[in-house]
């Protein structure tokens, strides 16, 4: 289904021709301002993180399959934080200081109340692209739009409605993913007739004059639309309409410097700078960041603890923007990766893919402090009830599909998407 | 199946005729009439064909009736020849009550018995019908529909049937299915079954197209040769073509192109966009040094000498960086070199799999300590030989470090991962997508010991997964041949298409592995694939669902009739993949220009070479027609043209490769196809830069040089007829040059142009007097003016001889000509290739 498809799909619904259509009233909308756009992060640890180093810890019990221990760290010194437990360094690596925002504790306690934790969800696979393409769409198979692009879907009219850093940016043609660069870079993009775009002083010394500017800029569409009249090939054809398309939108990208840091940090913490000014400018509604390094297949306690450390220190930074700009009950974040790691330890100290997982969400619309899901000693999913979300042998396993129905739900995406990429899994109110 | 297929079989059932037909002349069957040759006789609405059917006293006619009346369903007899050798009677004709019968009537994918009757001398009318199951049918929908499609038309796995170039004789297809298929459980089908498929397949699904795929490729207007040329010197080597070869053009025509395009695939420009084709499905320069300074020689540990290059803190000289970033590369780029070399050595394309060696340079060689190579120039990074690691038994790109390393494995995953890629990037086979296999919704059974083995669920991907990953056992997660002591057996042995791999003694399974997979006709497939997706910009159509839109039908059918054909004389050239360039870049695909019958216009809706160039494309584009690279003001090019970093295309940091839709091979990997807000910002910042660039620059030169002006000079302005005349000559040459436009003087387009190179100098003219409040200096921008000599940085204003700086735009002539070449270069016609 791409998007020419989609248009025609919302032409059967009665809908064509209302682009950008609304979604449909998020359940917190009453909470919030109902006039403003709703917003929404996708955070990717790439790789497959290891939730029992994080949110679903487990301790160094040895397994009774004689695989060893799921951790090494003890099992007291696992930290409840709120309704909320969290895993402790392991044995022999040395943990970030504690007034660094990613170290666990001072991590969870300044955020617990705001996140919500859903563990024990099977992925149902090891692989990569299919864990990473069933988290963040919903189906393991190909075909759907990442959840972050179906947000962006109503508002495909903006210019820079999707923000991508890479990891399962599919969409489908619903919208057209932008990738980001330094702030110099759009800084240069922001003043294109300038010569000297980055230096404040310089910025009005202009390749054209405004009036040279203004009339190529004019016969450059009026070219543009005559060629496309003329043209015969329905592929061309279709090419210069989207380019008519996208040249017809107005892409202020001084108004997104305005909100960018004096000098943009590198990493997720960058990502997140960027993806907080392109939203409070109101150029994009909806984003994914992305960091790798929790493929930890050996030296999994230095490596997977370092890379949680810069997730933690990236998503606390995420907030602090949001805060900044005054979007935090605008903005909801999904934090997740491609499933989870082996509870046990592989012979290179390295642990291998597994396929339960969790995910965290915050921000807009999520009532913190609270667990969903859960899992054994040895980390296999629990079933739940799906009526009071609680264990129950007869229950049933939560898989990502289970997420994206109940999350489809919570952001209200409109009934036209949601039958375009159909769901059909039970209800849990894994969000409310 | 559409559900008007569907509702026409309930009805066929019901023997409800009329209504029947009626709803075939309007929903179910092709408009068009097949060209039967075989022996089954066929319905393509509204023409009946019966190859033969012997009529005493007239002999062995071809007949061929026109549905006539949907309502009585009568028919008349259009024309009645002499049937052609070596067919088999396909109806009977009964004399006496002037009845003839159709044991078996091809009506689609469908098959059904029907009598006629005789009511006057050249009409019949249609009395009896019923479905027909041929043998094989029920075996094929059991057992082969699932990945070929229950018309035969393929699917995400199974490849096509349709006019199927590789199927063979009756008793090559049959021994084929017998020893093969179902692919992972051939024992499911032999002998009769295989025999009865292999005749329900030819007699189904190969009654020939032809003409209806030729209609649709005539309905294509091809760019003329002359213009293809331009487009394929720009594309495969970025440059305009030579005069040599547009006399070649111009003299020999379409083997005229041909022979210039043989000349372009020895050109080193080539095999750089190659492996820029190749690297878009692999993804192993992941470990170029942009991607971390020893991306890959961070993967060597296991030799001593991989940084041969660093004689430690304190003593490292000034070709320590240098050193160090060309051995990264030079090992990055191995299994993309491999590729150069089958390709530039006209070996055949299986070779990139079976070849028992692998690619170093001189840089690489000392990495991997091999010594005893005869470089012509160990220091030159692009002398590239074969070479052996002692102990490996290399197996072309499956064998190499950054493959493995690229696509890892581990202890849960047992080369699963690595199996996936090898069927999708070889055998163009995306298990992911199998559709209707995969267990959705529900957790997976995994109770039992070995549930890939056992539960049907998993079974169908793993038979298919698990023989190709157990064939990697002997290469390890670090991509070291260190064959195992046991192999897992809860899992699928080490084989292929249902043959096992030879004991392990025998040899790697990994290099018998890539010998069972080049023989794949899918192998083929695969290759065709990578190469049209490199070329076009999209993929090859996939086979359409069973309800889709005949439209939908026949344009996949007429392309892949056309890319088997393409593939036919690849496969024949010995698998040279340039004869596989050469062929697609002279198809209708690639020079598609227009259409010449609308009604085509839904076959023809993804036709079509054009696409959003990608960076490197357009920054090799740009080169080509201005002699520089964008990467800032001509006055500093001498310094900056070696430095990557300020290629405005090429880098991602500061500039604008990632943001323009490149890819890094890392967490990058999928190009951006369509342009977004940023892109055309992109686009507009090129469009400015590069007109202020490279408009002062070529008033520099002599006008028999110039590569924008050869018409006009900066005094030359619009008050005279002499001077608007070479005005709108040299607008017709910047069409030509720039967007490959052949425009008449007269043409609109000229005068629009015309008109916005005038009013820019009449306006900028008045600003220069100040008019109207409106002030401009006579002096160039600052970052346009030519003060240094391009090549060398030495200023133009040589001491004691001529000022040959420009600096000054006294009559706003040149202003107004950066005017007409910015919205050039934004042009559609420009940025899309």
């Amino acid at each position: 289904m791409d998007r020419r498809k989609f248009l025609q799909a919302l032409s059967a619904f009665g809908v064509a021709g209302t682009l950008p259509m609304t979604l449909g009233a998020p359940a917190w909308a009453a909470a919030t301002t109902t006039t403003t756009q709703r917003l929404f992060i996708t955070v990717n640890a790439s790789g497959g993180w290891d939730p029992t180093a994080l949110i679903d810890p487990k301790g160094n019990a040895q397994r009774a399959d004689g695989l060893g221990p799921v951790n090494n760290y003890a099992a007291s010194a696992i930290k409840t934080i709120g309704k909320l437990q969290i895993a402790a360094y392991p044995d022999g690596k040395a943990p970030p200081a504690t007034d660094s925002a990613g170290h666990l504790e001072t991590f969870f306690n300044k955020h617990h109340q705001r996140l919500r934790v859903i563990n024990g969800i099977d992925t149902q696979t090891n692989g990569h692209e299919t864990g990473t393409r069933f988290v963040w769409s919903g189906r393991l198979e190909t075909g759907y739009p990442s959840v972050a692009a179906l947000a962006a879907a109503p508002y495909a009219n903006q210019p820079m409605a999707f923000i991508s850093n890479g990891g399962y940016d599919f969409t489908d043609e619903l919208v057209a993913p932008v990738r980001t660069a330094s702030a110099a870079t759009f800084t240069s993009l922001a003043y294109p007739n300038s010569q000297y775009a980055e230096n404040a002083a310089l910025r009005s010394q202009s390749y054209f004059s405004d009036k040279a500017y203004a009339n190529v800029q004019a016969a450059r569409d009026l070219r543009l639309a005559r060629l496309r009249t003329g043209e015969t090939l329905p592929q061309r054809a279709a090419q210069m309409a989207q380019l008519e398309k996208v040249r017809s939108g107005d892409v202020k990208l001084d108004g997104l410097l305005a909100y960018l840091p004096a000098q943009v940090s590198t990493g997720l913490k960058g990502q997140a700078e960027l993806a907080v000014a392109a939203f409070a400018s109101g150029l994009a509604v909806s984003a994914n960041l992305n960091l790798g390094g929790f493929d930890t297949h050996g030296t999994h306690d230095d490596d997977q603890t370092d890379a949680l450390t810069l997730l933690l220190e990236g998503i606390d930074h995420l907030w602090e923007q949001l805060v900044l700009r005054g979007l935090q009950n605008r903005v909801t974040v999904l934090i997740g990766s491609d499933f989870g790691r082996t509870p046990f330890y592989n012979t290179g100290d390295g642990k291998d893919h597994w396929n339960i997982t969790s995910i965290m969400a915050m921000g807009a619309g999520i009532t913190g402090n609270r667990v969903i899901g859960a899992t054994d000693a040895n980390f296999e999913a629990l079933k739940l009830n799906p009526d009071t979300l609680e264990p129950h042998s007869s229950g049933i396993i939560v898989t990502p599909k289970h997420v994206h129905r109940a999350l489809r739900d919570f952001l209200g995406v409109s009934s036209e998407l949601d039958k375009l990429y159909p769901l059909n899994v039970e209800r849990l109110a894994l969000f409310a | 199946m559409s559900q008007h297929a569907r509702y026409y079989r309930i009805l066929w059932r019901d023997t409800c005729l009329a209504l029947w037909l009626s709803l075939l002349c309007f929903f179910v069957l092709p408009v068009h009439a097949a060209a039967a040759t075989d022996s089954t006789p066929d319905f393509a609405h509204p023409v009946l064909t019966i190859p033969r059917i012997d009529v005493q006293g007239y002999g062995s006619l071809n007949l061929s009736l026109v549905l006539e009346s949907e309502p009585s369903m009568t028919f008349r007899i259009a024309s009645a020849t002499p049937a052609a050798a070596g067919l088999n009677p396909g109806a009977t004709y009964n004399l006496q009550a002037q009845e003839l019968t159709i044991p078996s009537l091809r009506v689609g994918s469908q098959f059904y018995s029907a009598q006629l009757r005789f009511i006057s001398a050249d009409r019949l009318q249609l009395i009896t019908t019923a479905a027909v199951v041929l043998p094989g049918q029920t075996s094929f929908q059991q057992l082969c529909a699932s990945c070929h499609g229950s018309d035969g038309l393929g699917g995400t796995v199974g490849v096509s049937l349709k006019n199927c170039s590789n199927c063979g004789a009756l008793n090559v297809l049959s021994t084929r299915i017998n020893n093969t298929m179902p692919l992972g459980n051939p024992s499911a089908c032999v002998g009769t079954c295989a025999t009865d498929i292999a005749s329900y397949i030819l007699t189904a699904f190969n009654a020939s197209s032809s003409q209806q795929t030729g209609q649709a490729l005539a309905a294509i207007e091809s760019l003329p040769l002359d213009a293809t040329l331009r487009n394929a010197a720009l594309h495969l080597v970025g440059r305009l073509p030579a005069s040599a070869e547009v006399a070649l053009v111009t003299q020999k025509g379409e083997a005229g192109l041909r022979q210039a395009l043989d000349g372009m695939l020895e050109e080193d420009a080539f095999y750089a966009r190659l492996a820029e084709i190749f690297n878009d499905v692999l993804h192993t320069n992941r470990y170029l040094s942009t991607n971390g300074t020893e991306a890959a020689i961070g993967l060597m540990r296991r030799f001593p000498t991989a940084r041969w290059f660093d004689p430690g803190v304190d003593l490292r000289g000034s070709d320590y960086t240098v050193n160090r970033v060309t051995a990264n590369n030079s090992v990055a780029t191995e299994p993309l070199e491999l590729i150069e070399y089958v390709v530039r050595n006209n070996k055949p394309m299986t070779e990139i799999l079976t070849a028992n060696y692998f690619m170093v340079n001189g840089y690489s060689a000392k990495s991997y300590g091999i010594t005893g190579i005869n470089f012509t120039n160990e220091w030159d990074p692009n002398e590239f030989r074969p070479a052996v690691l002692s102990g490996t038994p290399h197996a072309g790109i499956l064998s190499s470090l950054m493959f493995l390393n690229r696509y890892p494995t581990s202890a849960t995953n047992r080369n699963r991962g690595r199996s996936r890629l090898v069927y999708d990037v070889f055998l163009d086979v995306d298990i992911l997508a199998l559709d209707g296999v995969r267990p959705d919704g529900s957790a997976v059974d995994i109770s039992s010991d070995a549930p890939t083995m056992e539960n049907p669920d998993c079974v169908k991907c793993h038979s298919l997964l698990d023989p190709v990953a157990s064939s990697f056992q002997n290469w390890n997660l670090r991509g070291t041949f260190a064959p195992p002591r046991t192999w897992y057996t809860d899992m699928f042995q080490a084989g292929f298409a249902g043959v096992s791999a030879p004991p392990r003694s025998s040899g790697d399974s990994l290099q018998w592995l890539t010998k069972q997979i080049v023989a794949d006709p899918r192998f083929d497939d695969a290759m065709v694939r990578i190469i049209y997706t490199g070329l076009t910009g999209h993929e090859p159509l996939d086979a359409p669902a069973a309800s889709a839109p005949q439209a939908e039908t026949e344009a996949y059918l007429a392309e892949s009739t056309h890319l088997d054909e393409i593939k036919a004389i690849y496969v024949g050239a010995n698998r040279n993949l340039k004869t596989l360039v050469k062929e697609i870049i002279v198809s209708p695909y690639w020079r598609a220009d227009g259409l010449n019958n609308v009604a085509f216009s839904a076959v023809h809706e993804e036709t079509g070479a054009a696409r959003l160039l990608t960076p490197e494309l357009l920054h090799r584009k740009i080169e080509a027609l201005f002699g520089f690279q964008w990467r800032g003001p001509l006055d500093q090019y001498a310094a900056n043209r070696n430095v990557f970093s300020s290629a405005r295309l090429l880098d991602t940091r500061q500039y604008y490769h990632q943001i323009y839709g490149g890819i890094d091979s890392f967490t990058i990997t999928e190009r951006l196809t369509d342009p977004n807000g940023l892109m055309v910002i992109v686009q507009e910042r090129m469009a400015n830069e590069m007109a202020c660039y490279a408009v002062p620059n070529d008033f520099l030169s002599t006008r028999t040089a110039r590569r924008l002006f050869p018409h006009v000079d900066t005094s030359t302005v619009l008050t005279s007829p002499q001077g608007q005349a070479a005005v709108r000559q040299n607008i017709q040459h910047l069409h030509r040059y720039l967007l490959g436009e052949e425009l008449a003087l007269t043409d609109a387009e000229i005068e629009h142009t015309y008109a916005l190179f005038a009013t820019v100098l009449q306006q900028g003219q008045s600003a220069l007097l100040g008019a109207q409040g409106v002030s401009e200096s006579t002096s160039l921008p600052t970052r346009c003016m030519r003060n240094n000599d391009i090549n060398t940085g030495t200023s133009l204003n040589v001491a004691g001889g001529v000022d040959g700086r420009l600096r000054n735009d006294n009559t706003y002539v040149i202003r107004a000509w950066m005017a007409v070449v910015a919205y050039l270069l934004a042009d559609y016609r420009f940025i899309y290739g």
